[in-house]
């Protein structure tokens, strides 16, 4: 074989290995495995549909949204381009921007979304993200057991430990707890400690300074303790993370669980001995104070490192839009970041607690926005867990956070 | 150029080429010898030189991509950060501590275990094979079923304490209890590592030794003290220094078991670097706290080689 023969050879082999990929472009996008990827791919399949030259593929990886921030980490710290369109849980947009991972979305206005997500994916006057879907941390209830002892759904947490104490009394049985909410060291925890501290018109950053108060903060984790002591709470509650308390509650094995919007489809689900028994309302407030709930929810954002940046905006405006929100609404049982949609004939037959969902999405109250949020996350949670195992008092465990606070917010 | 090979000098041939060539070709055997080392030296520099001056570097730097400011030279800062981290000092003393009970605990099971490999009996394939299945297990799949294994509340642990009457107990309630569940866990994951390593060394013992004992009428326990452990020596340094620096950089099983947790009481140094770089994403105070952890195996590693030199200068 000669040179120009073999020249030829190679350039055709390249041609054909490169032909395909510069007649259509693929993107990437990294969903959360929690978060209903095989309902995604349908919107997908649509958006694919409308744009020949495009194709989109699926990434997952993370069981939890730390491990998934720590997946991401790497790969953007690594200026990585294999993502295109990254799901972020709404704590990460401040942190993705002020590291220069996120392209912008200069001309986008946010104010068709509910006022939370418009803030959260909004960074020094620029949006960084676009929403995806809305959630809050709820309170379920065993509505049938409530009923039998004639106690209605409970608006403090003093009245919930009372009526939970009633029914664990009146049944007599051994498997049933008062309440399940998050003890173990994870970003559930973070909500767990807020909700309480939150509830006495407290805030952890003001201004972006540090705006701590000791002694609520030691009454939001006394609160806890409590229930772990007086038996509403078991023992054994700094082992339980998000989902176990989903499980336990489907399970029929408890009376009030603290979880977010995905456990509501779940308890009507296949296999859940709880269908048709669950209530749900806003969380309950510390007596004389207001009721809280954490916000969450997921965020579009578009890596700064993707070599298709035109297609990947185009993917996240069609993936935040109105449509596919609905979409999601109707087959995925996500909460909607457009107000609208919670009123919306379609989307109310599918999931009729969306309703009673809006109030509490509207008055949901974002977790301290910091581009270091994940030390302060860190703070946070390895406390409340001290405190629930037992290891630290509610007095050591808020003298911690703040000393500790003090050097990540200075 | 068989004129500057050394071999080549010892014929008598090659001595007057030599003497034409010498100032020109013939490097001299020191010059040759560096040459020949060449390669693996720069290989070492790139691969080992390279990273390690390169975290040298960071951990003086102020480098934090949350920040959203670029990398400055800080100095000490990082260092000074780290005297008043409480998190730095418990995760440093949580180390350590691993590694005073680990390693003498693998250090004892594991030898155990091979003299029972080692006894002459026919079926000891068992024994051999079960000292291979821990150690060929991943250190993130042993911490994860160990973190099964010590649940409260679907544990084997707990099932096994009630089957005899006893009420189960919430180890990772308790940092005393979940930092000794990680301890036997470590152990028994790394006691089949140590005992491979000092199988190899009983069976370089020859066996006339004993033979020449028993007809000294010596007990099991005299033969064991004085030809088992002494000839074992050597290997069991080895794997001493072995095990103690991967006990220093003792990373999976605290992390699958219980997080750091309850609170931050089972942190490992090796945890906290991995928290300030991967999640925190700082990596100025991250390399800092690598600055240290390598500092300390490389201490240790210095006291066991000169452990070995003294033990040689006696012999």
């Amino acid at each position: 074989m000669n040179l120009a023969r073999l020249a030829r050879l190679l350039l055709l082999s390249v041609a054909l290995v490169t032909g395909p990929a510069s007649a259509e472009t693929q993107l990437k996008v990294y969903l959360s495995s929690q978060g209903q990827p095989a309902v995604w791919r349908k919107a997908l399949d649509q958006f694919e549909a409308r744009n020949p030259g495009i194709k989109v593929m699926i990434e997952l990886g993370g069981a939890t949204s730390d491990l998934q921030a720590q997946y991401l980490n790497t790969v953007m710290s690594a200026k990585d381009p294999s993502l295109d369109v990254l799901i972020l849980d709404v704590i990460r947009p401040a942190q993705f921007a002020a590291a220069g991972w996120l392209s912008p979305f200069p001309e986008k206005d946010l104010q068709a979304y509910l006022r939370p997500y418009a803030e959260a994916n909004t960074v020094a006057g620029k949006v960084v993200a676009l929403p995806a879907f809305a959630d809050a941390m709820f309170l379920y209830y065993r509505k049938d057991l409530l009923d039998k002892y004639d106690i209605p759904p409970p608006k403090t947490w003093e009245e919930l430990a009372i009526a939970a104490q009633k029914i664990t009394d009146g049944e007599h049985n051994p498997n049933l707890q008062g309440l399940s909410f998050q003890g173990k060291a994870i970003e559930g925890a973070v909500c767990t400690f807020l909700l309480p501290y939150w509830s006495q018109g407290k805030t952890i950053v003001e201004n972006g300074k540090l705006a701590f108060d000791r002694d609520a903060a030691i009454k939001a984790l006394a609160l806890w303790k409590g229930f772990v002591d007086k038996g509403v709470a078991k023992r054994s509650i700094a082992e339980v993370a998000t989902d176990d308390t989903r499980k336990e509650f489907q399970a029929g094995n408890v009376v009030f669980a603290v979880n977010w919007g995905y456990a509501w489809a779940l308890f009507q689900g296949e296999g859940s001995a709880v269908v048709g028994k669950v209530g749900v309302s806003r969380l309950p407030a510390l007596a004389g104070g207001q009721q809280s709930t954490c916000l969450g929810g997921w965020e579009w954002g578009v890596s700064a490192y993707s070599k298709h940046q035109d297609e990947a905006k185009k993917l996240a405006e069609y993936l935040s839009g109105p449509e596919t929100s609905k979409f999601m609404a109707i087959n995925g049982s996500l909460l909607p970041t457009y107000p609208a949609l919670y009123t919306d004939s379609e989307v109310t037959k599918a999931a009729p607690w969306f309703a009673d969902a809006l109030p509490v999405v509207r008055t949901a109250r974002a977790r301290p926005v910091t581009p270091r949020y994940n030390e302060v996350s860190e703070v946070i949670r390895t406390t409340v867990n001290a405190v629930l195992a037992g290891v630290a008092t509610p007095a050591d465990g808020a003298s911690q956070i703040e000393s500790r606070l003090k050097r990540i917010l200075h | 150029m068989t004129t500057s090979f050394p071999l080549a000098r010892a014929t008598g041939r090659a001595k007057p080429r030599r003497a034409r060539w010498s100032r020109l070709l013939d490097p001299g055997e020191a010059t040759l010898g560096a040459l020949l080392l060449a390669p693996a030296a720069i290989l070492l520099a790139v691969v080992i030189g390279y990273p390690v001056c390169k975290l040298i570097y960071t951990s003086f730097l102020d480098l934090s991509l949350t920040s959203g400011v670029p990398a400055r030279f800080a100095g000490l800062a990082n260092f000074q950060q780290m005297i008043e981290d409480p998190v730095f000092w418990q995760a440093a003393w949580n180390t350590i501590l691993i590694a005073l009970i680990t390693v003498p605990g693998a250090l004892i099971v594991g030898l155990a275990l091979a003299l029972l490999a080692n006894l002459p009996f026919q079926m000891r394939w068992p024994a051999r094979l079960s000292l291979l299945v821990p150690w060929a297990l991943p250190l993130s799949f042993a911490g994860l079923i160990f973190a099964w294994f010590f649940h409260s509340e679907y544990g084997v642990v707990n099932d096994v304490l009630q089957r005899f009457g006893l009420s189960g107990i919430i180890w990772f309630n308790s940092s005393r209890l979940a930092f000794a569940a990680i301890c036997l866990t470590i152990i028994w994951k790394t006691s089949s590592f140590m005992a491979l390593i000092i199988l190899a060394g009983l069976q370089t013992i020859p066996r006339s030794l004993y033979e020449a004992a028993d007809v000294d009428g010596a007990g099991l326990v005299r033969k064991f003290l004085l030809i088992t452990l002494p000839l074992l020596k050597p290997t069991i340094v080895v794997a001493l220094i072995f095990r103690t620096i991967t006990a220093l950089q003792t990373f999976d099983i605290p992390y699958m078991m219980t997080g750091g947790g309850p609170g931050t009481s089972t942190v490992t140094l090796a945890m906290y670097i991995h928290q300030n770089t991967v999640s925190f994403l700082d990596l100025g105070y991250g390399s800092a706290l690598a600055v240290v952890m390598f500092i300390l195996s490389m201490a240790v590693t210095a006291l066991y080689l000169r452990m070995i030199r003294g033990s040689e200068a006696v012999e």
